[in-house]
């Protein structure tokens, strides 16, 4: 009788741990993402008429009176339930589909952070801008794994000689 | 130049699949295919495991023992007598080809083995409820009949494909077959097996002792008990139906005239 307890406790240990695990990253996880999303899509509704371009020299119909470097810079992790699915992806090969909206939000939460320290700072446009991406390791005690994913939006932010510059 | 202000549009960078679809997806095609590969290794193993000759299955087992064999202490007189026994019956088969080594193993439940290289596992449970050693004998030549018709190497192949996936999955190389008397217990042999294992001990049984007295007594008592009882589920999920079984035992000493009076041996422990 108590080594059927054991063992039932073994398997549930074994199996049901990871398991439960593994449902509760899946639904805390869906639940930041779609907030995030949601965060996302507002502020990009809000910061839509500020102009950002990837132009590596300022653009000749603008006229600034100073300029400055302005970057964004996002830290996402990935959660459990991703990773799991990533690597039974990472078998076979093909789209890792749970790690495109990762990789989505840190891309626009980046851009959306550099636009609003732009603002903050009362500057009117940016231009010449990069995305950066660097992966955290260690996350294990190995050294092997990822931690999660930076993603680093930079550019030359300036403030226009006269209001009338930005509507050409 | 005029700034368009624009909205990226959603669905170019990330895909339209729902999370647990895909990993539906995956879970279940790694799933089968892995399962695939696994019942296609152990087939192939099980297969080529019966073109083994009996020289080098003896030579590839001849130290082996299962895994998680717990044996008793190798002073226990039990494990003489239940040698000799062994030896005295295999010595009727003529020319067999092995050289046969028993084990006891600590078990409650009532089981007996045939395993790899000549190994008879019989467990302490067993011991424990034979009555005279004429139903040892009968259940030991059982056990033999299995090894000259080499049932014994049924189900090996997936503790042997098993122990390989573990060892590459782990990455360390484990030398040591992974099979374990708890796996082995689960392996059934069919009706004609049984069947044929049962005439072939039975034989010995009475060309040791002159008669076939007692020889299934075991198998009746367990029957009368109405299978309420744990301590021989074991040897029942392996084995068949006691009740089926004592009939055609019977009926087999019947028709070869093998005299079922006779008088019996005492178990010498």
């Amino acid at each position: 009788m108590e080594t059927g307890f054991l063992q039932s406790l073994e398997l549930i240990l074994n199996f049901g741990m990871p398991l439960i695990l593994l449902m509760m990253a899946y639904f805390i996880g869906t639940w930041i993402e779609r907030r995030h999303f949601r965060s996302i899509r507002n502020r990009e509704s809000e910061n839509a008429e500020f102009p950002v371009v990837s132009f590596d020299t300022m653009p000749d119909d603008w006229s600034a009176s100073s300029s400055t470097l302005v970057s964004g810079s996002v830290v996402v992790s990935l959660d459990y339930f991703k990773r799991v699915i990533a690597g039974l992806r990472s078998l076979v090969g093909g789209r890792i589909k749970t790690y495109e909206p990762l990789l989505d939000r840190a891309r626009r939460e980046s851009m959306l952070r550099m636009i609003e320290s732009a603002r903050r700072d009362g500057y009117d446009a940016i231009f010449n801008v990069r995305l950066e991406t660097s992966r955290l390791a260690n996350s294990r005690g190995d050294g092997k794994g990822t931690a999660g994913v930076e993603m680093l939006a930079f550019g030359t932010a300036v403030k226009f000689a006269s209001r009338f510059a930005r509507t050409p | 130049m005029r700034f368009v202000p624009r909205q990226p549009r959603e669905g170019i960078n990330v895909s339209d699949t729902h999370p647990l679809v895909e990993a539906g997806t995956l879970i279940v095609g790694l799933t089968a295919i892995f399962a695939l590969i696994a019942l296609a290794l152990i087939f192939f193993v099980e297969i080529a495991l019966y073109f083994i000759p009996v020289e080098k299955e003896v030579a590839l087992f001849e130290d082996w023992l299962p895994e998680d064999l717990v044996t008793v202490s190798p002073n226990d007189n039990r494990l003489d007598q239940t040698q000799i026994l062994v030896d005295r019956l295999a010595f009727h088969w003529g020319d067999a080809p092995y050289q046969f080594r028993v084990e006891i193993d600590d078990s409650d439940v009532a089981n007996a083995m045939a395993l790899p290289g000549g190994l008879i596992v019989v467990t302490e449970g067993l011991l424990d409820q034979v009555e005279s050693e004429n139903e040892l004998a009968f259940v030991l030549g059982h056990e033999l009949g299995h090894f000259r018709n080499r049932d014994h190497l049924r189900a090996l192949g997936r503790g042997i494909v098993l122990s390989m996936f573990f060892a590459v999955t782990t990455g360390n190389g484990e030398s040591s077959l992974g099979i374990k008397v708890a796996d082995l217990t689960l392996r059934g042999f069919s009706r004609k097996q049984e069947a044929s294992a049962d005439e072939f001990g039975l034989q010995l049984v009475y060309t040791h002792y002159g008669h076939v007295n007692e020889a299934w007594r075991l198998f009746e008592r367990w029957d009368d008990r109405d299978h309420a009882l744990l301590d021989f589920a074991s040897y029942a999920s392996t084995h068949p139906d006691s009740g089926d079984r004592v009939e055609d035992l019977a009926a087999l000493a019947q028709r070869q005239g093998w005299p079922i009076a006779g008088s019996l041996t005492e178990v010498k422990w």
